[in-house]
């Protein structure tokens, strides 16, 4: 694959970001139930 | 305090999912390489759909932001949604740049040039962080709500100059590839397949991602709402002994 260094760079940054910003949502999902719950 | 019912949010994460495994394949391995970018034009069925997904992302705050706006229709799920939108919105147009970027290394030779479409873009991305910055100015929800409300409006007006900017300016950024002027599609066969697809995924991905961060704004408010009523407490409990209990007060006292 031509420029594969771009290509794959730009899949694996969408992937990461994509994954970071879910897994980041459901963390503050999970503590903000928890302190629902305490309250 | 979702927007879709908890079995409909499931089937949708998973169905994004999938979507997201068949664009990797297709924009990967099944679209054939461009005849003049090579492979480097496999950074489309990325960019193009997360461009698109900002578009959608910021047009949702604004209209959201109108309904809350307009004394009819204002509910504080007008401006949840408004605020989960504009986050979205800004996390898919910091990829529609990073990509581009890397798109536009290879194709042009540079990371970034200060052409029309780059610098409105980036533009559009402030405006949008300073609106979430906005969200975080403590006051009372109303107020925020509509200082807020307005924001998302006039920063929305970026989002058409954005749109035109390769065909209002001469600029290094190609004009539009799926819809010319003429509205006529400039791209065919598995690529055509693999954009649309790409588009599709992305959407799906904003549906999901925008519930699960409503039901976080909501609970973030619920929480707010508590420990401004705690505080409220605390307070009455805190005058009412200095001031002395209502019985003991002698008004204009005779002895």
């Amino acid at each position: 694959m031509k420029f594969a260094e771009y290509v794959i760079a730009g899949w694996v940054v969408t992937g990461t970001v994509f994954l970071a910003y879910w897994l980041r949502l459901i963390q503050r999902t999970r503590r903000a139930e928890q302190l629902d719950r305490d309250a | 305090m979702t927007l879709l019912k908890p079995t409909v949010g499931r089937a949708l994460g998973w169905a994004t999912l999938a979507a997201l495994v068949v664009l990797a394949l297709f924009g990967l391995w099944g679209a054939p390489p461009d005849s003049v970018q090579s492979d480097a034009q496999r950074l489309m069925y990325l960019h193009v759909p997360a461009a698109w997904v900002a578009y959608l992302a910021f047009g949702v705050t604004a209209t959201c932001s109108a309904l809350w706006l307009w004394p009819r229709t204002r509910s504080p799920v007008w401006d949840r949604i408004a605020g989960a939108s504009a986050e979205l919105g800004v996390l898919f147009t910091a990829l529609t740049l990073v990509l581009g970027s890397l798109w536009g290394r290879p194709v042009w030779g540079v990371w970034w040039a200060w052409d029309a479409r780059l610098v409105t873009t980036a533009v559009l991305l402030f405006l949008y962080l300073g609106y979430l910055a906005l969200r975080r100015v403590p006051a009372a929800p109303d107020a925020r709500a509509k200082r807020c409300a307005i924001a998302a409006l006039v920063a929305f007006v970026d989002v058409p100059i954005v749109h035109f900017s390769v065909t209002w300016w001469r600029t290094l950024h190609q004009e539009a590839t799926v819809f010319d002027p003429e509205l006529k599609a400039n791209i065919h066969g598995v690529m055509a397949f693999t954009l649309w697809w790409g588009v599709l995924a992305f959407t799906l991905l904003y549906v999901y991602l925008l519930d699960r961060r409503y039901r976080l704004e909501a609970l973030e408010d619920d929480r707010d709402q508590r420990e401004l009523q705690r505080l409220i407490e605390e307070r009455i409990g805190a005058a009412v002994p200095a001031a002395g209990p209502p019985d003991k007060v002698t008004i204009g006292a005779t002895k």
